[in-house]
């Protein structure tokens, strides 16, 4: 369900970002004449700076059939050519034993490193920069607009306690590392272009080191984090029928005196909510593989049921690969935690602003914990009913007096 | 100019792993690290043959391109060295080259890995020539003694060739010819397609 | 800032010549990469010259002056040249040796990593001994007085020979002689080393056959093959730089790679033809090749007419050989040995190459014999590019053997009689009546008195029956109480569940070696164990003979490590512990009271090893070929002028006559095409004039210039007086002459050399020139015939090819029917064989301390086909046991793999530390257990001694498989 959920998600994300590019063109046969040698086809779209096709190439590594019977003579080749056999190491089908325990040692040759590398700089780099500073943009544009969100109503100077202690701790801790992560995350993928040129190697290799210590520790507090809030929050988080109602008015965010009815969560928060267990998990997956390096390898299996539900057909991009090295593993593992890790912080930017800024008291609900009432029964009118019924069949006092 | 290569004739490699000791043995390189290793096809079977791998300093280097700190450089005769002042160990190198080069020693808590080591071609690292920094850190800088890689010297069967890609090639072709068969040098496609000095 | 300045001026004078011309201006990097490696790698194989003293280099960042020592690997026999960099007294580095011709700057991965010596974290540090079940630190003397005074003791029980005094390979010449001769002082012949179970039937085979026991040619005369057949041996494991040579044949000779051998091993991956036979068939497929050769007239018919005699009776049996019976016993399709037959008339010369896998049979003698009759068919003997190249396994196991460090010979192959201890007693100067004392006089059964020190000692593979073996059964009056370990690997060895009691019988034993090695925790004794920390050949110096006869001088690199001593310091302690140090070293110069002085060592050997010529192999000679080797030519070995000029590179023995004489040694025995003195040889006229009427000297045929141009018997006093030769003779030789045995002394026994030096003269082999004999009448099977294992799974075969009767030789019993006749092969179906790994050495005990090495190979594995595998339901990677048909058995991890034939086994035998599942590192001392431990093959492996040798069957036994 969740690998699916992944596999779906970054579908499409490589299909924006043309990640996996010669399992994307569909094999020609012209190539078999030549016994493998490129056709002119292909040199012309090798100068063209084009990729070219290597499905039939992959099969011809030479044929176990013709190779010598130990009886025969064997010549010096045992069946297969030189170019056959590196061939067969390129695409990684040859029968391999190695001197060294390393992992993936056996590999010889892996050649999906250049690919991987300019996504990471390329597409990565500018369209997450591009993805966040356009967010930004829009919170400005929409506090120019509407400006704080006010409380309507009279303002009553009681308080109602909306979140408990461990339910900020909690969220704190989440959000804390959350922040971190994302800080050292963005420090090591910007720092080469960015921060070398201002602080030159020595300084920014000091500076990286740390981001690295924190990203792999800080790491673990996320996911405590993540796991609280999700058994804290989950039950609360299911939608009902008042998030229609309230996705409909689009939460009287955009206008004065509307305020549709919800519970401890409107559906704007839900979705919030939602995000982050759902891409929290995902960045947590992927952030382990990287962890622990060669050791959780989860696309080969995760591409292969997605091939399996025809979608990456449905999206053009064929079938993706199923069997991958090692490396290859770790470079999807990277490549998608980046990916998630930018979905996560633009998303997390608005839920900022409208927690802080962008909505008056909305912050003291995280802050102290108690929200002022009117503020609550605009904005989560259900909610202090709720809490209202339960203190009269308890018969205890409200908490301001 | 002098481009600097490596050429492993898999007709000649005995899978002796001379060329591994050697390594080790010169540059004192730890358990655990192999700076150069050997790997061997169709094990046992006709048509066995053996090609040792070491990093091949490609001419547009994977490693220098994804590393996030930018501590590799290439030196003009296109070997590949880097500096383990400035490495964090993320082993993205590891993930970016084709030929599984770059070595981690195990270092702390839960997989993180201490600097990257790999092989210098013998040429050491930005410390000073000779430095007793320099081989702590890279080993013995033999290119700057004149020399060069001893896993290719020591080779047993000469078939493990290093030095001046011209050289090295030129000798590959002899060998060819000699034999009347054999063709690409494993691996060069890969390492020095590209731009070639 | 990162870019590092790359032309800084280099700081070393450069030795290649490339190299010199850029180190004169500034650096230029291009000439650099241009650099030495490379000129080697071409075909041409054009090498650099050598430096001597260099300038700091970065290892170790040590500055000063490095001083460069060349020595010699201390692994197989190839002889490597080893150049160490030496920093005060450190070892620092290595580099290639680039003038060396035998490995051109070469290395496999042993040889590449052997400056671990320097650190040598896992040696013995001091000398232990174990008290109580612990290891006590001891100091020399008290080792020695100890140790000595119980032999002693020993000695005045039970006799000299209760103390066994088993040597090594690894002594360089001058410790193997001294050692030998310490034990003649001593007063036993229970003295023996590896040789015994490496190449004893060959040098037995070979020397019967055409007069010397050793390699005929060279590796680099490889290069001159136009056919390489190779049976029984893996080089490309076991002696990995001679496939350097090998190869070049292989590339610039087309010459065809034929490799016979039960294992696809890597060496046949780069064969062109791969005969994969049944373990223990090689005679049969010798004479299935010989079927072939006869049955189409492709025999060298004038070389057999000229040179060769019994070759018609080795027809009649051959005849017996038809294509059908030879698939029958050795599973080689009939069609393939044709074509192998073929190949091989078509391309001569060719070359033969066999190792251990022709030898450790009980039939090891007939194999060596077939080997050598199938060159002498096609006429490939005496001649470049052909003989029987016999790679040696050790670095110096050659010249352990020469050097006599055997129980059936004195030093020179003079054997035991009077006649030889007479020559050894003249040349040590020692009073013969005195040396008859120390040994034991028993009653024989005639009720004469017999001298125990003309009967051959127990061999290495039999001590352990020295030790349990009933005294009346032996020739000896009681068995072995002491044992001396000196260098040796028991996990060698065959049986070591009886090894094991064995050890626990004796009442001491005593270990000498760099490593505690397997024998410090094989038994569990509680006490009566000794380990002597013994120094490598990189801590001391002396000379070394390579498998081609070549003697190559090692330079001292660093001072022994810890406490350890050099071998010829210990023997000198213990001799003078003895009391008879003085006498030992009467004619030797001592550097100190217990330091033979080495040079005069060597000096002394060349006095006496007349038969096979290490005579003129002065220690001068020898380091001025060390220093000028960039003189000698890559393929003849000739040094082309230079101060060495016109010798062959280490002066390969017989280097006849006196150092003065100047023989430039022989390069390829029995080679007619150049005359004596210029290396040419004959086939030794060893075996008599005359056999069933049949003339046994060569029929008209003679080296080149040579005054008799015919065959002729060896030469003695007596026949240079009647050719009027003995005019030649100076006064002082006749004297020396007269001094021996007047006109019966013979070329072997004169000190002077005279009679050698004038039969030279006359350009005739001292030896004389005679037939080579197919037939040795005087061995069990006189024309070498296939006999089965005494472990065979084809009772069929051991029916029409039995084995011998039990026989009694080499003081001890030996069993061989009466071990063949029971049938083991209902619970032991498969055939198990054992071999080397390149990583490791014989018992692996250095090599596995070594970390550089033991990485590479941590597991002890038995290599299993996968037909087998998956009907034992094995798994690669899976523990499984493998059972002995005498019930030793070993836990060790499955390899599944082709390379194995089905119904084969292959463990390699390296490993030790591990017996029968239980893992012995805690009985290590402390700090000197080896990186890696294993089972040993060994332990499983079993009883099959060579019919002539007393060789170990290792190469074809059987066993049962089942997963642990």
């Amino acid at each position: 369900m969740l690998r699916n959920f992944i596999a779906l998600l970054l579908t499409i994300t490589l299909a924006s970002a043309a990640f996996a590019q010669d399992a994307a063109t569909p094999p020609e046969d012209t190539r078999a004449a030549t016994g493998g040698a490129p056709t002119l086809a292909d040199i012309m779209a090798r100068q063209n700076g084009e990729q070219v096709p290597n499905a039939t190439r992959e099969l011809l590594t030479g044929d176990p059939l013709n190779a010598a019977n130990v009886a025969n003579q064997l010549g010096t080749l045992g069946g297969a050519s030189d170019s056959e056999v590196y061939r067969a190491l390129r695409f990684g089908t040859a029968d391999v034993t190695v001197s060294t325990q390393q992992p993936a040692a056996g590999v010889l040759i892996q050649d999906r490193g250049m690919a991987w590398l300019q996504f990471r700089q390329g597409p990565l780099l500018t369209w997450g920069g591009y993805g966040m500073l356009g967010m930004l943009g829009l919170l400005v544009l929409f506090y120019a607009l509407r400006g704080r969100i006010r409380i309507d109503g009279e303002k009553t100077g009681n308080k109602i306690l909306r979140f408990t202690n461990v339910e900020r701790f909690g969220h704190w801790l989440f959000a804390g590392s959350f922040l971190l992560l994302g800080a050292t995350g963005l420090i090591s993928l910007f720092g080469r272009v960015a921060l070398i040129p201002l602080f030159g190697k020595e300084s920014f290799a000091w500076l990286a080191m740390v981001s690295k210590w924190v990203h792999n520790n800080v790491a673990w507090a996320f996911m405590v984090g993540l796991i609280m809030i999700t058994v804290m929050w989950l039950v609360h988080n299911i939608p009902n029928r008042h998030d229609l109602k309230w996705l409909a008015v689009g939460g009287g965010l955009f206008s004065k005196d509307v305020h549709p009815p919800a519970r401890k969560f409107n559906a704007g928060q839900k979705m919030i909510f939602w995000s982050c267990v759902i891409l929290g998990v995902s960045i947590s997956a992927s952030g382990l593989s990287l962890l622990f390096p060669f050791e959780l390898p989860m696309f080969a299996k995760t591409f292969a049921i997605m091939n399996d539900t025809g979608i990456p057909a449905l999206l053009g991009l064929g079938t993706l690969p199923e069997v991958m090295a090692p490396h290859e593993e770790m470079q999807f593992a990277q490549a998608w935690h980046a990916i998630v890790a930018f979905v996560f912080m633009i998303i997390i930017i608005a839920h900022i602003y409208l927690g802080s800024v962008g909505m008056e008291d909305a912050y003291d609900a995280m802050g102290t914990g108690e929200v002022e009432e009117q503020w609550a029964r605009e904005h989560h009118g259900l909610w202090v009913e709720e809490m209202e019924a339960k203190e009269r069949a308890s018969g205890a006092a409200t908490p301001a007096e | 100019m002098a481009r600097a290569k490596f050429l492993c004739d898999a007709e000649r490699c005995i899978e002796c792993n001379a060329c591994v000791t050697a390594c080790k043995n010169e540059h004192e390189v730890p358990w655990g690290i192999n700076r150069r290793r050997v790997v061997t096809i169709n094990d046992g079977k006709p048509g066995e043959r053996s090609i040792s791998v070491a990093c091949m300093h490609c001419s547009d280097a994977p490693c220098m391109a994804v590393c996030p700190v930018d501590c590799f450089y290439q030196n003009e005769e296109g070997v590949v060295l880097h500096s383990k002042d400035l490495c964090i160990g993320c082993g993205y190198c590891f993930y970016a080259c084709p030929f599984g080069a770059p070595q981690y020693p195990q270092a702390g808590n839960f997989g993180s890995r201490g600097k990257m080591d790999k092989c210098t071609f013998c040429a050491g690292g930005p410390e000073e020539n000779h430095s007793e920094a320099e081989f702590s850190k890279y080993g013995r800088n033999r290119i700057a003694e004149g020399k060069l890689p001893l896993c290719a010297e020591m080779c047993s069967t000469k078939a493990l060739l290093a030095g001046d890609g011209d050289v090295v090639s030129g000798i590959y072709r002899e060998r060819v010819v000699a034999r009347g068969f054999g063709s690409g040098a494993w691996g060069w496609g890969t390492a020095y397609d590209q731009k070639d000095g | 800032m990162l870019r590092k300045k790359t032309n800084g001026v280099a700081r070393r004078s450069q030795r290649t010549s490339i190299l010199s011309q850029a180190a004169e201006t500034s650096v230029d990097r291009r000439t650099f990469l241009r650099g030495s490696g490379l000129a080697i790698g071409g075909l041409a194989a054009i090498s650099a010259t050598g430096g001597t003293v260099t300038q700091a280099s970065a290892a170790g960042a040590v500055n000063g002056a490095v001083d460069l020592v060349k020595s010699v690997c201390t692994h197989c026999s190839v002889g490597c040249t080893v150049v160490a960099e030496v920093s005060n007294g450190v070892w620092t580095g290595q580099e290639p040796g680039w003038d060396s011709p035998f490995n051109l700057g070469a290395h496999c991965a042993k040889g590449a990593s052997v400056r671990e010596h320097a650190h040598g974290e896992r040696r013995l540090k001091y000398p232990m001994k174990k008290e109580n079940g612990e290891w006590k630190r001891i100091s020399w003397e008290q080792a020695i007085d100890e140790v000595g005074d119980q032999m002693m003791s020993i000695r005045e029980e039970s006799g000299p020979d209760s103390v066994y005094w088993l040597g090594s390979a690894k002594h360089n010449n001058e410790q193997a002689y001294l050692f030998r001769k310490f034990a003649a002082y001593w007063g036993t012949n229970n003295v023996d080393h590896q040789a015994r179970i490496c190449h004893s039937t060959t040098v037995a085979g070979v020397a019967n056959t055409w007069g010397y026991g050793a390699m005929t040619n060279s590796y680099n005369d490889i290069h001159n093959s136009k056919a390489i057949f190779i049976i029984g041996g893996n080089p490309a494991e076991a002696h990995p730089v001679s496939l350097l040579h090998l190869l070049r044949a292989k590339e610039q000779n087309n010459a065809p790679v034929i490799v016979c051998d039960p294992r696809f091993t890597r060496t046949a991956a780069h064969a062109d033809e791969y005969v994969r036979l049944r373990p223990g068939s090689d005679v049969a497929l010798v004479w299935g090749i010989l079927w072939h050769l006869f049955d189409n007239g492709w025999e060298d018919k004038e070389f057999i007419r000229t040179r060769v005699w019994g070759m018609d009776q080795i027809k009649e049996e051959v005849a017996k050989w038809t294509p059908e019976e030879v698939e029958r016993v050795t599973d080689v399709p009939g069609s393939q040995l044709k074509r192998v037959a073929r190949t091989l008339a078509n391309n001569r010369p060719g070359t033969v190459i066999w190792c251990m896998g022709g030898t450790q049979h009980t039939t090891g003698n007939n194999n060596t014999r077939a080997y050598c009759i199938l060159q002498l068919a096609l006429g490939n003997m005496g001649t470049e590019g052909g003989g029987t190249n016999i790679f040696r396994g050790h670095d110096n196991v050659q010249g352990a053997t020469d050097l006599g460090v055997l129980s059936h010979t004195l030093p020179g192959y003079y054997g035991l009689s009077a006649g030889a201890w007479g020559h050894w007693s003249r040349v040590w100067g020692e009073d013969l009546d005195w040396l008859k004392g120390q040994f034991q006089t028993v009653k024989a059964a005639d009720g004469k008195d017999k001298n125990l020190m003309n009967l051959t000692g127990i061999p290495v593979s039999r001590w352990i029956d020295g030790i349990l073996e009933d005294a009346d059964n032996m020739d000896q009056p009681n068995n072995v109480r002491a044992m001396v370990l000196w260098g040796h690997a028991p996990n060698s060895q065959t049986r070591m569940k009886e090894m094991k009691t064995a050890m626990e019988k004796l009442d001491m034993l005593v270990v000498i070696d760099p490593f505690p090695t397997v024998s410090a925790v094989l038994h569990d004794r509680e006490d009566g164990v000794y380990l002597l920390p013994a120094a490598t050949q990189f801590e001391t110096r002396g000379s070394v003979t390579a498998s081609n006869r070549s003697i190559q001088w090692r330079d001292q690199i660093m001072d022994p490590l810890f406490e350890s001593l050099p071998d010829h310091v210990i023997i000198a302690k213990l001799a003078n512990k003895f009391g008879f140090g003085d006498r030992l070293f009467r004619n030797i110069e001592m550097d100190d009271a217990e330091t033979p002085n080495i040079e005069s060592v060597t000096r002394e050997f060349n006095a006496g090893m007349w038969t096979v010529g290490y005579t003129g192999q002065s220690p001068e000679r020898i380091k001025l070929h060390m220093a000028n080797q960039h003189t000698f030519d890559r393929t003849t070995l000739q040094a082309i002028g230079g101060p060495a000029d016109g010798d062959y590179y280490g002066m390969p023995w017989p280097c006849w006559g006196t150092p003065e004489m100047n023989h430039p040694g022989t390069p390829n025995l029995y080679d007619m095409s150049k005359p004596v003195s210029e290396g040419g040889l004959t086939f030794r006229a060893r075996f008599g004039v005359e056999r069933d009427g049949d003339n046994l000297l060569a029929e008209g045929v003679y080296s080149k210039n040579s005054e008799i141009q015919d065959g002729y018997p060896e030469f003695t006093m007596q026949m240079l007086m009647d050719l009027g030769w003995d005019s030649d003779l100076t006064a002082e030789e006749r004297a020396a002459i007269d001094a021996v045995a007047g006109p019966k002394t013979n070329w072997k026994t004169d000190l002077s050399g005279g009679i050698q030096r004038v039969a030279i003269k006359h350009e005739c082999a001292p030896f004389g020139n005679a037939k080579a004999r197919a037939v040795v009448w005087t061995f069990p099977d006189p024309v070498p015939v296939h006999r089965e294992p005494l472990y065979s799974n084809r009772r069929d075969l051991v029916a029409d090819y039995p084995t011998y009767e039990d026989r009694q030789f080499y003081r001890l019993p030996t069993m061989y029917a009466s071990i063949q006749k029971n049938d083991f092969s209902k619970d032991y179906p498969m055939v198990l064989t054992s071999g080397r790994l390149v990583e490791y050495e014989g018992g692996g005990d250095e090599t596995r301390s070594n970390p550089w090495l033991a990485e590479l190979q941590q597991d002890m594995f038995v290599e299993i086909n996968p037909r087998d595998a998956n009907n034992l339901g094995v798994r690669d990677g899976a523990q499984v046991w493998v059972e002995g048909p005498e019930g030793g058995k070993v836990k060790v991890m499955a390899m599944v793999t082709e390379r194995v034939g089905a119904g084969v086994a292959f463990m390699p035998f390296h490993f030790g530390g591990h017996f029968e599942g239980e893992d012995q590192r805690s009985k290590y001392p402390d700090g000197a257990d080896p990186y890696v431990l294993g089972e040993s093959t060994n332990t499983a492996q079993t009883y099959g001694y060579d019919s002539v040798t007393q060789m170990q069957e290792t190469k074809a036994t059987l066993c049962k498989i089942w997963s642990a």
